[in-house]
């Protein structure tokens, strides 16, 4: 294989490998702590290279994930005492221990080949160099080969555990009742996503470990609230975003972990914008259909509720109302679309249509059933708001 | 390094004066962010700078720290702002949001400093320390930028004192009582993102919420007062920034960012272990002393149930009757003779009139408390 295959496939399995964990985390509302277990594992990875004097030792990556783990531990030791609430716990921990791997890894400049750079951004390109011989044999990259065990290890752990993953992250309270330890599920989430982390960091730096956990999940659950689908779509979006960002990377000449996640990072932003149903723009749509709705169901009741010449007279209705001009314009235009009122020498009078309609919508509300009024709108509405 | 270095050495009296400064100001604000509950907004504004440094630089090719400290004001706003657009139109959750924002504008940063790097004309060898901080770059002009926003932000800080305590304890009554709660809210969040910038240089982005944080989360322990806490905040974070800035100074290699963050760490710690009222150690030791307290009465009222049975209270009883009662020691004895409950004689022990009358009342709740 050449390099340039290497590489992408070492992104790939390594985007995949963070996709699935990260899915959890999202769902679980535990993104952050992925964002301190990628920092405070440095101090971790710096002692067990000075034990093992190699990085893609598999004793690193336990020692490393170790830590990880403490982090986790002691996290929930401070939130026990009571005396600061979790996020400030987190936010206290994380610093503390990289800052403790950045002053090891400088006192130590000679003997160790980590250098800060490396500790942010990993360093993709030189992974193919490192390589696995057997025998004089060459068997292909030791990155590879260490993040695909760990990504068979995940998927492994996934598919024999996935009903009690999915029962314990969506009802806490029966998983538990059900007899499945919720301790375990949660150290056994963490173990995998410290695991997942030190050997990622490797190639992609503390930071961007963090964008190719949470990323891939959170745009995939813009798009669907299916589990199954959830953790396809995210580790498909990650191998996307690790194959886009190597091509952007050699397009710009610039880093390729930082092309990653800037790939992934308008992967989000496309799908926060644009996706069907909980995109930005579906939702601001909906707001404002939702509010000209509104107004028309209370224009409806008005005029059901005044029924003498005098008061339905446009220019009365303006001033009783008080509405904006273009609104109640936008109103009254959508109320005669849809054959709901009629307007007769500026009187406006209700349809037996609209009549009908807002005797059924009052009904609704006065038993409490508002939100029937919304199917009922499909159909009476010949256009919507 | 000698200690009369800091009087005498210009370039360190000046590095000096700015962690102080920053300290105090990170102190400051960082207690609002930690009593909102915010505490991870710094960690994700802080990396959302990132990429505003780099544009700045990008556009003007200059290395005025001014220029660069602007785009990262805007950058991180622009976090802020997609950050609550994130929260609040989508079901995506406050940690996912954050995290989101956190790591992709940093990637993008990390993209567009490689992508400076490469570049053959540029004078780049400055952006660098944006990341971990580098104290030692600090010079007269900087200390003066950070001393100036310090001066606004405690004018603001004291204009709108009452507004910002009453959003931070009751925000539904300050609505209520028809403040402006969007703007205050505004004005608190731009000022953390300013605090935040101004501390990129010295103590970088990967670092700076700790900055933010952790004098804060050390100051809440020692009081329950906002203003006390305030001050208290801006004072650990001062000495932080002073004592890091000192051990950083005096070793060769060791950059200030992290060095302050770990002063500042200690703080914390013991924070958590001394402080009076919240601290471990002391509840550790209420929590004991209760227990024994509990331990004594209990054999009070063991003692008690001999004695009722007799007409007359303070007959002496042989001490090993209470035998068959695992909770009496000789020292328990000798406490409750202390306190005049029981007299001990030999190797009998009478109960007084006040021990009687203190057993009797024991779990009468209705007695006004001593």
């Amino acid at each position: 294989m050449n390099p340039m295959l290497e590489i992408q496939l070492i992104a790939a399995v390594t985007a995949a490998a963070c996709a699935v964990p990260g899915v959890f985390l999202v769902l679980r509302k535990m993104a952050l702590i992925s964002d301190a277990i990628s920092h405070s594992i440095l101090p971790g990875i710096v002692i067990g290279f000075f034990i093992t004097h190699d990085l893609a030792s598999p004793w690193l990556i336990i020692l490393a994930a170790f830590s990880g783990i403490i982090t986790v531990v002691l996290v929930e030791m401070i939130q026990k005492t009571g005396l600061v609430k979790e996020d400030t716990a987190i936010g206290l921990v994380f610093p503390a221990l990289f800052s403790i791997g950045v002053i090891l890894i400088a006192q130590n400049a000679n003997d160790v080949h980590l250098d800060v750079d490396a500790v942010l951004l990993g360093d993709l390109a030189f992974a193919p160099f490192d390589r696995w011989m057997v025998d004089g044999s060459d068997w292909g990259p030791k990155g590879l080969w260490i993040i695909s065990i760990i990504l068979l290890i995940s998927l492994a752990l996934l598919v024999a555990f996935y009903k009690e993953l999915k029962l314990s992250t969506f009802d806490l309270g029966l998983s538990s009742a059900l007899g499945f330890s919720p301790v375990l599920i949660h150290y056994g989430l963490m173990s995998v996503a410290s695991v997942t982390t030190v050997a990622a960091f490797d190639a992609v730096g503390a930071i961007l470990v963090v964008a190719l956990m949470i990323a891939p999940a959170a745009t995939a659950y813009l798009l669907t609230v299916d589990l199954k689908r959830m953790l396809l779509l995210s580790v498909l979006f990650g191998i996307a975003s690790a194959i886009g960002g190597y091509w952007m990377a050699r397009l710009l000449d610039a880093s390729i972990s930082g092309s990653i996640t800037t790939v992934l990072g308008l992967l989000f932003l496309t799908v926060y914008l644009l996706a069907p149903n909980k995109g930005l723009i579906a939702v601001l749509f909906r707001q404002s259909r939702q509010r000209i709705e509104v107004s028309l169901l209370t224009f409806l009741l008005h005029l059901n509720n005044h029924d003498s010449l005098e008061e339905r007279r446009v220019a009365h209705l303006q001033e009783h109302i008080n509405w904006h001009r273009v609104r109640a314009n936008s109103v009254l235009d959508l109320a005669v679309k849809n054959n709901m009122i009629i307007i007769e020498d500026e009187v406006v009078s209700l349809t037996d249509k609209g009549l009908e309609f807002t005797e059924r919508a009052l009904d609704y509300i006065m038993t409490n059933k508002d939100e029937k009024i919304e199917d009922m709108k499909d159909d009476f509405f010949l256009f919507r708001g | 390094m000698e200690l009369t270095d800091f009087f005498t050495n210009y370039t360190l009296r000046t590095i000096t004066l700015g962690t102080a400064v920053l300290g105090a100001i990170c102190g400051m604000l960082g207690s609002f962010a930690v009593l909102r509950k915010q505490s991870l907004l710094g960690d994700a504004i802080s990396h959302a700078a990132l990429p505003g440094i780099a544009i700045a630089f990008l556009i003007t090719s200059a290395k005025d720290s001014n220029i660069l400290l602007l785009g990262a004001l805007v950058s991180g706003l622009i976090g802020v702002f997609w950050i609550r657009g994130i929260i609040t139109k989508t079901h995506l959750k406050t940690d996912t949001a954050l995290g989101l924002i956190l790591s992709l504008f940093f990637g993008f940063g990390m993209l567009l400093l490689t992508y400076i790097q490469k570049q053959p004309n540029a004078n780049q060898a400055g952006l660098d320390k944006y990341l971990f901080g580098q104290a030692a770059t600090l010079v007269e002009s900087d200390v003066r930028l950070m001393l100036i926003v310090t001066g606004i932000s405690l004018i603001i800080l004291l204009l709108f004192w009452k507004e910002f305590k009453l959003l931070l304890f009751d925000k539904n009554y300050a609505l209520t009582l028809g403040f402006n709660t969007r703007f205050i809210d505004g004005l608190i969040s731009f000022l953390i993102v300013l605090a935040i910038v101004i501390g990129l240089q010295t103590v970088g982005v990967v670092l700076m919420s700790a900055m933010l944080l952790a004098p804060a989360a050390a100051a809440r322990q020692w009081t329950n007062s906002l203003g006390v806490m305030v001050g208290l905040a801006a004072i650990f974070g001062a000495c932080s920034g002073v004592f890091g800035t000192a051990i950083s100074a005096s070793q060769p290699g060791l950059s200030t960012g992290p060095v302050i963050v770990l002063v500042a760490a200690v703080f914390v710690t013991v924070s958590f272990i001394f402080s009076p009222e919240r601290g471990i150690l002391f509840k550790q030791l209420r929590l004991i002393r209760n227990r024994r307290e509990l331990e004594l009465k209990k054999t009070l009222y063991f003692m008690y149930d001999i004695v009722r049975k007799h007409e007359d209270v303070s007959r002496p009883h042989a001490i090993r009757i209470l035998n068959n009662f695992q909770g009496f020691t000789k020292n328990t004895l000798s406490q409750l003779a202390e306190k005049d409950w029981i007299t001990i004689q030999g190797q009998n022990w009478s109960m007084t009139s006040t021990g009687f009358e203190t057993a009797a009342n024991l779990y009468n709740k209705n007695l006004p408390e001593p």
